[in-house]
This record gives C-alpha cells, structure tokens and sequence, in this order.
C-alpha cells in the first residue's frame, strides 16, 4: 500500500566537523548516513535544504559548500531563533535530518562566457560561497569575476581564508565592506551597495547574483539599473518563512508564486512582476 | 455475462428509494467495511460531516450544504506528520500512514470542486503530499444535488454547479434519487439490493444562486488592483480572526513543528492549520512580510480569486459562501470583487 517516500520525510545525517565563523555563526559539514543518498546526491547553489532537529523543529537552510564536493555536504547557521541555535550548540558526531535540494538556484549554465558578479550581504554569503565555488572551478568557462560582500564588522566577516584565496585569483576583483571598522581594517567600510558605481564593472555580457537581507538587495537592484544593468541580468535570492518547502504549506507565497519552489532564486524580470511589499 | 455488462454501461444510472438511504449507508458501514461520513445537525445547530454511527443517524442533514465542510477529513486540522524515536546515537524516522477506507455521502457540487482545487496542489504540485494522497485514495464519493442554494451561495458564478470529481451523485427525484456514476471505482459502492434500473436522467445543475459575480478575467482584473483602496477600507473592520480561512474548504495553510513525548527522548512532528490572516504567518527573524490588516485580507481574496487561478486554471474558491456565512464582521469577498469590478484603478 504505501508504495512511496514522503518529500517531507527527513533523512539522517551527521555532523562531521564545525568550524566557528564569527563569535556566533558556525558551518558545520554534514554527511547522510545513508552512503547511496550521499553518493546520488547533488544540487544548483542557490538551492537550500530543511534541516531538523528532531523535537526542536526544521529550518530552511542554504548549501554553503561547493557542488564538486561529493563526500559531504556545509551549512552555515546564525543562531537568531530555536531550532537555529538548538542547531549551534551541536557538536561533531551528532544526528540532525536533512531534506532536500529544494527550490531553484541560479542558472549557473547561462552564465557561460560571461562576467558574474557576486554581490551579497551577512549570512546571505552561505550560498553565494557555494556559487563561487561552482564557477571558480570551471573559471576558464566565464570571463570577468566580481566579488561584493558587505557586513557589520570585521569579526562578522564570513569565510574569511575563502575570501582570501579569491583575492588572489587572477581575473577575479574581491571588494569587501563593513559597516563598522575596527582600527586594524585595511579594507573598504560603509555599506556594500555604495561601491556600486565606484567600482569599474563591465555592463555588457554580465550577471550579477545577489543574496542577502532584503533591504539590501533593494537598494543593489535599484543601483545596478541605475547604471544601465538591464532586470534581466540580475538575479536575486528572496528569504520567506518556509514549514514545508515543497509548495504545500503556503507559507512562502508570493502572488502566484511559491518561494521555495519557483525560488527562492528569481530574475529581475520575474521580481518586477511580483508583489515584494506586503505581497 | 457479456450482456449484462453492456446493459450496465448503456444504463448510465440507477435509482435509488429515498426510503432505502439510510439502509444503503449503513450498508456501506457493516456489509462493505467502509468508514461512511455523512452530515449531521450538530446539537448547537451547525451542520458538519462526521461518522455515521446508530445514535446519530436520524440527526443526518440533506436540506442544504453543510455549513462545515468535509475538508478536516482530508487535511485534519491537526496531524502527526512523523515519530521520531531516539535509537541512540541516532534516530529512527516512522511516518504516519493510515487508510481506512472511507466515503463521504454528502458532499454538494461545491464541496466536490474544492476536492479537485486540493488535489490540484496536494498530488500534481512541484510532488505530491503524501498525508494527503493517502486519505484522499483511500476515500470515496457520492455527491448530492442542491437544488435550494442558500442565500451566500454563488457556485454557478464560479462554475462549480456542475457536479464533476464524483465516484457517485445523488440527483433529487420524486421519492428518491437518480444515481449517476462518475468513476471506475463506482462498482465497490454498488448494492444489488437498492440500486434499481431506471429511465430517469440527471437533472440540470442548479443555475440560480441569488448572489452573483462576473468572474470574465477576475484574476487579471483583480491583479491590476492590488493597490486598490478598498483592501485597507474593508480591512479596518476586520478582526484578524481567520474564521474564513478556517471554514473555507479551500484553505489549506499549514504550519509544522515539534513536540517531545513526556516522559521520553523521542519526539513527534505535527501538522496543524494555520491562517494567512494571522500575523506570525510571515513572520521572519527581520520583521513581518505581511504586517497589515490590509495586505493579509488581500492575500486571502487574491489567493482565492486570483492567483490560484493563474497557477492551476481554477479558482480556489468554489462559491461556497461560507466564509461569508463566518465572519463576524459581514467581510464577503464577492462584495470586494465586485466593487473592484465597479471601480478599477484608472477607471473602467
Ligand atoms: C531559502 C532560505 C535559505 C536560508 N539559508 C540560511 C542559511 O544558510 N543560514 C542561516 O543561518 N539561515 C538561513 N535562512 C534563514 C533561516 O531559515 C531562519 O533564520 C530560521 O528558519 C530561523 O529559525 P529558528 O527556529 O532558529 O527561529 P525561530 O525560533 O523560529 O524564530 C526566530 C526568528 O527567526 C524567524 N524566522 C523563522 N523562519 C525564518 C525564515 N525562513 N527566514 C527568516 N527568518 C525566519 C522567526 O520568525 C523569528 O523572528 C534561510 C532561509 C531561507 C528561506
Ligand atoms: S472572518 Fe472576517 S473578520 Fe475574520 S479574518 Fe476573515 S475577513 Fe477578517
Ligand atoms: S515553504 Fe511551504 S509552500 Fe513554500
């Protein structure tokens, strides 16, 4: 009788090693238990998982680690809520249950022989990594790099060795900004969406890729047509409440549209349609 | 053999003696195993669906739509998703499955259409939903005319006066009904023993509902008009309460969380109903997406009127009127529609 698996129904997996980011956020690596899921399994960045702790709850959660890493799997988590933190106060052999890829990610393949730019902000760097890493390993593919990635501060800084090892790659220009700098910052500071406009970026043949906290994204959209990117050359990951994650629960709706289905991933031109405010 | 099963299918239908309901109900219950849900007059004068059983069964409600829908049997209001048993140092994941086979007698042309709206979303949307394919296969269903439309009803408006999405429909006849098949499965509800030959038709669906709507491109009309200013003049007098939501049998929101069993370290994931009329529905670690009263009475009548439409090909709302009926405030959404029709943004 009960021929089939529910698409809510988590598979167990466990942490491998966590690594403190920031003074709050850590990114764990995680792996199935069981060895054919993981070995089968495979996803777009952009897309996110739901992880449950079980008794605690599930949250909808972006991949942070690259593609062509098949033996595991990072999410990176900012304890602002419970099942957030419940998640934090784990450590390396506990089993949490994973679900997913779910939702749509950036369409990396249309983005060949082009320039990308990445532009996001806080946690929003989780799956921007992932994407960095997607193109930084077929960069002979694309052509420009652009990394913008602003927040709070200095010790709020994500990923900083990756950032690092980017700095360094050719044809690949990293600028990075904090609100607030501490004495020892040599970087830029002010919010990132300043530097658009300041920074010499090519128009034509270029996508730009955001991520991040949505007032942010709406001051980088509208700057970036400002100066002449057309919506779509734009892409823009949206942050909703998610329960189900799989277009049931209607959390997440949007007019016609189900963030964690049709998204959370959308084009300029597709969020030019939608009710962003109060929708 | 060959010959009877000819006659069978050149009969469309068959009749059934109104004196012979009851028997063939219970019928159903003892001879053929099923759970049979039918309505009933609740003791506070509402009508709900509810087992059938030999207490209740002369409290049984056929005069008009029940004012409960039977939707608490396909998405119950609350559900155990998953057990989850601590094995240490890991766990083990139990789904919840259960099928008892059920018909549900009753269910008027606007109560089948909202069964269709569901499983439009609940098994062909982005994967199914397996609580719900298991009780909606599980489940079969002999519809019954109205004939009488009740005062909030527009289902003709909507086109959903015409019976569809039926294993069986009752037609209202002289002394009895006039049974229309509707489905291959049909033959577990047959009874040898009431169901006669007849030359009786179906009648005509019921074309005359007092309230009506103009629902030609309601969606794109609605669509241009989200910024209309009848959604914040009828949004002051709503109350927030989700009495709509909840009698609605469209609606289907729902939240998912968990719950550690007493005593134990395993725990279990319910799911329960939750309304887009209620604040903490969007609510996210920056703020509230949809924080007025304004923007989350629009999203109930858009999701409705709109945007289910452009997604599924059919409205999420069949004509029901029960939310109107509901709310305490006198909100009908047919009334916003309406006036938005009168007076679009930019004129007409
Ligand atoms: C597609 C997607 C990808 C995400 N990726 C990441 C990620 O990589 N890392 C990360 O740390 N977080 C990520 N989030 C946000 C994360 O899901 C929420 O912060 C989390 O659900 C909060 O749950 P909680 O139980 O800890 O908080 P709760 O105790 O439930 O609530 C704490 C606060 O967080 C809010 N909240 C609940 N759900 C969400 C949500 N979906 N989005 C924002 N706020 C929410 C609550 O309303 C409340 O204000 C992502 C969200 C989405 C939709
Ligand atoms: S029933 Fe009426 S008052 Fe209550 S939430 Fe719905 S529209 Fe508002
Ligand atoms: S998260 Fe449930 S519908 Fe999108």
């Amino acid at each position: 009788m009960h021929d089939f698996e529910s698409p809510l129904k988590p598979e167990l997996a466990e942490i491998l090693r966590v690594k403190q980011e920031t003074p709050s956020i850590k990114t764990f690596t995680v792996r199935f238990l069981d060895k054919k899921k993981q070995k089968q399994f495979s996803f777009l960045p952009g897309k996110f998982m739901m992880a449950s702790i079980f008794g605690f709850g599930e949250m909808p959660i972006s991949i942070s680690s690259s593609p062509y890493q098949k033996d595991s799997l990072q999410l990176t988590v900012n304890p602002v809520g419970n099942i957030s933190r419940k998640i934090c106060s784990l450590e390396k052999g506990s089993v949490i249950g994973l679900r997913g890829p779910f939702g749509r990610g950036y369409p990396i393949q249309k983005f060949r022989k082009k320039n990308i730019v990445f532009f996001s902000g806080g946690c929003g760097m989780a799956s921007m990594r992932s994407a960095v890493f997607a193109v930084t390993a077929k960069k002979e593919l694309f052509g420009k790099l652009f990394l913008f990635h602003g927040c709070k501060s200095p010790s709020e800084l994500l990923f900083a060795e990756d950032i690092a090892k980017w700095e360094k790659e050719e044809n690949f220009n990293v600028f990075v900004s904090v609100d607030v700098p501490s004495p020892s910052w040599k970087g830029n500071s002010g919010f990132v969406t300043d530097l658009i406009g300041k920074v010499d970026l090519p128009i034509e043949d270029t996508f730009v890729l955001m991520c991040g906290p949505q007032a942010m994204m709406n001051i980088a959209i509208e700057k970036f047509k400002g100066h002449g990117f057309k919506p779509e050359q734009l892409y823009s990951s949206l942050e909703r409440l998610m329960h189900c994650g799989v277009g049931k629960c209607g959390h997440c709706n949007i007019g016609k549209e189900f963030v964690c289905v049709h998204g959370p991933v959308f084009s300029g031109l597709e969020l030019e349609k939608m009710h962003l405010k109060e929708g | 053999m060959k010959e009877k099963e000819r006659a069978d299918v050149v009969c469309l239908g068959y009749f059934l003696k109104k004196k012979n309901l009851l028997p063939y109900l219970e019928f159903l219950q003892k001879e053929k195993g099923f759970q049979v849900l039918v309505p009933l007059a609740n003791s506070n004068g509402a009508t709900c669906f509810e087992e059938l059983s030999e207490e209740n069964s002369k409290k049984i409600f056929l005069d008009s739509r029940a004012f409960f829908s039977a939707k608490k049997f396909f998405l119950p209001n609350r559900e155990r998703e998953f057990l989850f048993e601590k094995k240490a140092p890991s766990f083990k994941v139990h789904e919840t499955v259960k099928h008892r086979q059920k018909v549900v007698f009753g269910l008027r042309s606007c109560d089948l259409h909202a069964l269709n709206a569901l499983d439009k979303l609940f098994l062909d949307f982005y994967g199914y939903d397996s609580l719900y394919r298991n009780k909606r296969n599980t489940c079969l269903t002999i519809g019954l005319e109205c004939s009488k439309p009740g005062k909030n009803c527009f289902c003709d408006s909507m086109g959903t006066s015409k019976p569809d999405f039926f294993d069986l429909f009752f037609w209202e006849k002289k002394d009895g009904f006039f049974v229309e098949i509707g489905s291959v499965e049909w033959e577990r509800l047959y009874c040898k023993k009431f169901f006669e030959q007849t030359r009786e038709t179906k009648n005509k669906p019921m074309e005359k509902c007092g309230l009506k709507l103009d629902t030609e491109n309601l969606e794109q009309i609605l669509e241009k008009n989200f910024e209309h200013k009848i959604w914040a003049s009828e949004a002051e007098r709503c109350l927030s309460c989700s009495s709509c939501t909840q009698i609605c049998p469209t609606c289907y929101c729902f939240t998912i969380e968990d719950f550690f069993i007493p005593c134990s370290k395993d725990s279990e994931r319910f799911r329960e109903w939750d309304s887009c009329q209620l604040q903490q529905f969007t609510k996210v670690h920056g703020g509230v997406f949809r924080s007025s009263r304004k923007s989350r009475l629009r999203q109930f009548v858009m999701h409705k009127l709109s945007f289910f439409r452009q997604q599924h090909s059919v409205h999420l709302c069949v004509g029901c009127g029960r939310c109107i009926e509901a709310c305490p405030v006198k909100i009908s959404l047919v009334e916003i529609a309406r006036q938005i029709q009168k007076n679009p943004i930019g004129g007409n």
